[in-house]
């Protein structure tokens, strides 16, 4: 039995491969998005906050997921409204409520039991943990952010590209600012389970950087990340797989060198008459 | 006599302290081509964003084709309004279509990604009215600052707004360019009944173009009309003592008329 027949047979492997291709399909979405309104800062701040959100949840005895992510979609909108209405610049607002909030994760956290804790699985992903429970609040939280990508996906485009003229041009930017950032804290969620906290922005980031180098509009963008994401999760899984490597940062790994790869081809392709 | 397209009542606007608009009242029939000109700093772009609906005035109100701009109706209200400003240095890179930019300006473009815009044909009349049809495909980074302000007048144009604010349009664009741009403008005023209000620095490239030219600084100081002189003490009171106009042809707003026929350029000259 060859590796790849070993992968696909192998009972773990067919359990992660939905929600991996989930994650996948939403990371590489709405890493347009974070690419095209500059939000990369954003997604570290909020995926630090799960930390807290792992902090409240323990002592409390609440349910992780669910927790975490009204934490981070509650911070997604104090940065998308705080910032301007308070004057003061919008990293600086992600820099205060990420440094604050890892604090505070911290602090919970040094209080709780050990065993109550997978603080390694939170900081560097494990998606071989999933449960049920957390793959159907998954699916729900997915479905939000895809539905919210599809109908709002060219207004927070537009907005990108000249918020001051979509404004005149009768579009609602603010709300449409706020559905994104909600968006944003969604997909931060779904991204730690699986590349942790730490490795969530590249899951965030990188696919749409390397559609960036292909894509000429938000259809064909849209489609180049998901495919990156798509062959990155696959090619990720099977050689963490492979290599006992934890899947997580082999994903975002092999991402890494698509970004490269692509960066050299669109290089090459620019600069072939001079060569 | 029919309701105006535009009709700005006392418009008043300070920001942190400084006046700078007071007691802008205009009324602008369908079809009316104005231009606006005055010193930096006297509101040209104040007033346009007020219209645009992007700033609240103090005081006074504005109605646009008869109804009154308020923060319910705003939304809908702007669907019919096209608007260039001229704040693009932080636009950000975005890998784009000149298509895809132009598309932006459609009032259906915030559609769901399920709903195709069939708006080729729109596009391509709107890119053809510039002169601007062979670029439909070319990356919008790749266009010099003079094309991708045409692509900008061609998002404004695409929606076939009742009304046009343009905040130097011509800013970038060769003088060639301008021309042509300047006598679309009027095309269109007369041909689809767009009212345009314009905001412009080179007052003699204007005036044979537009009906009517405001001379604003914080307050209206003269509105005149298609034959009309501005009396020099006008732009004296507006750009102070130093400057000197000095000719006009016959058929241009503003300045006297001089004895040399052979000058036919409308131009503002500094004392030497």
């Amino acid at each position: 039995m060859n590796l790849l027949q070993q992968f696909f047979l192998s009972p773990v492997m067919q359990e992660i491969l939905l929600p991996s291709f989930l994650i996948a399909l939403i990371a590489s979405s709405m890493s347009v998005m974070v690419l095209a309104h500059r939000l990369s800062f954003l997604t570290v701040g909020v995926s630090h906050t799960s930390l807290a959100g792992l902090g409240i949840a323990v002592m409390l005895s609440l349910p992780l997921l669910p927790t975490a992510t009204v934490l981070a979609v509650v911070i997604a909108l104090l940065l998308a409204v705080l910032p301007k209405r308070q004057g003061i610049t919008e990293d600086t607002g992600t820099g205060l409520l990420f440094a604050g909030s890892m604090a505070l994760g911290i602090i919970l956290i040094s209080k709780a039991s050990k065993q109550d804790v997978d603080l390694f699985g939170l900081l560097f992903g494990n998606i071989l943990t999933i449960t049920s429970d957390e793959l159907h609040w998954l699916l729900v939280i997915g479905s939000a952010i895809m539905l919210m990508f599809i109908t709002m996906g060219r207004s927070w485009w537009s907005i990108a590209f000249d918020p001051v003229t979509a404004f005149a041009e009768g579009m609602r930017t603010s709300a449409l600012r706020l559905f994104l950032y909600g968006a944003v804290g969604l997909s931060v969620i779904m991204c730690v389970k699986l590349a942790g906290i730490v490795l969530t922005t590249g899951m965030l980031v990188l696919p749409a950087a390397c559609a960036w180098f292909w894509g000429r509009s938000l259809l064909s963008l849209w489609l180049f990340s998901v495919l990156f994401a798509g062959f990155g999760t696959a090619s990720g899984m099977i050689l963490s797989y492979a290599q006992d490597w934890p899947s997580g940062a082999t994903i975002v790994m092999v991402l890494c060198v698509f970004f490269l790869s692509s960066w050299g081809m669109s290089w090459l392709m620019q600069h072939r008459h001079k060569l | 006599m029919s309701t105006p397209a535009v009709h700005l009542s006392n418009i008043s606007f300070s920001a942190n302290g400084i006046t700078i608009l007071e007691n802008i009242s205009l009324s602008l029939e369908a079809g009316h081509f104005i231009g606006i000109v005055g010193p930096n700093g006297a509101g040209k772009s104040t007033i346009l964003s007020i219209i645009a609906g992007l700033i609240q005035p103090d005081h006074g109100h504005i109605d646009l084709m008869g109804q009154c701009l308020k923060r319910f109706n705003r939304h809908r209200l702007l669907k019919q309004i096209g608007y260039l400003h001229q704040l693009h240095d932080h636009e950000p890179h975005l890998p784009l279509t000149v298509r895809e930019v132009v598309s932006m300006g459609l009032p259906n473009y915030g559609a769901p990604l399920w709903i195709p815009l069939r708006a080729e044909k729109k596009v391509l009349d709107a890119l053809s009215f510039l002169d601007m049809q062979s670029h439909i495909d070319a990356d919008f980074r790749s266009l010099s600052g003079g094309q991708r302000q045409c692509v900008r007048i061609a998002r404004a144009l695409v929606r076939k707004p009742e009304i046009l604010l343009l905040d130097e349009p011509s800013a970038a664009m060769d003088s060639k360019r301008q021309q042509q741009l300047y006598a679309l403008l009027r095309e269109l005023c007369d041909r689809e009944k767009t009212t345009v209000i314009m905001v412009e620095h080179d007052i003699a490239a204007i005036t044979a173009h537009v009906d009517s030219v405001a001379c604003l600084n914080k307050h209206i100081h003269y509105h005149a009309m298609k034959g009309e002189q501005i009396p020099e003490d006008i732009w004296h009171s507006m750009y102070g003592d130093h400057m000197h106009v000095i000719a006009h042809d016959h058929g241009c707003i503003g300045c006297q008329p001089v004895q040399n026929e052979a000058c036919v350029d409308a131009c503002m000259d500094e004392k030497s």
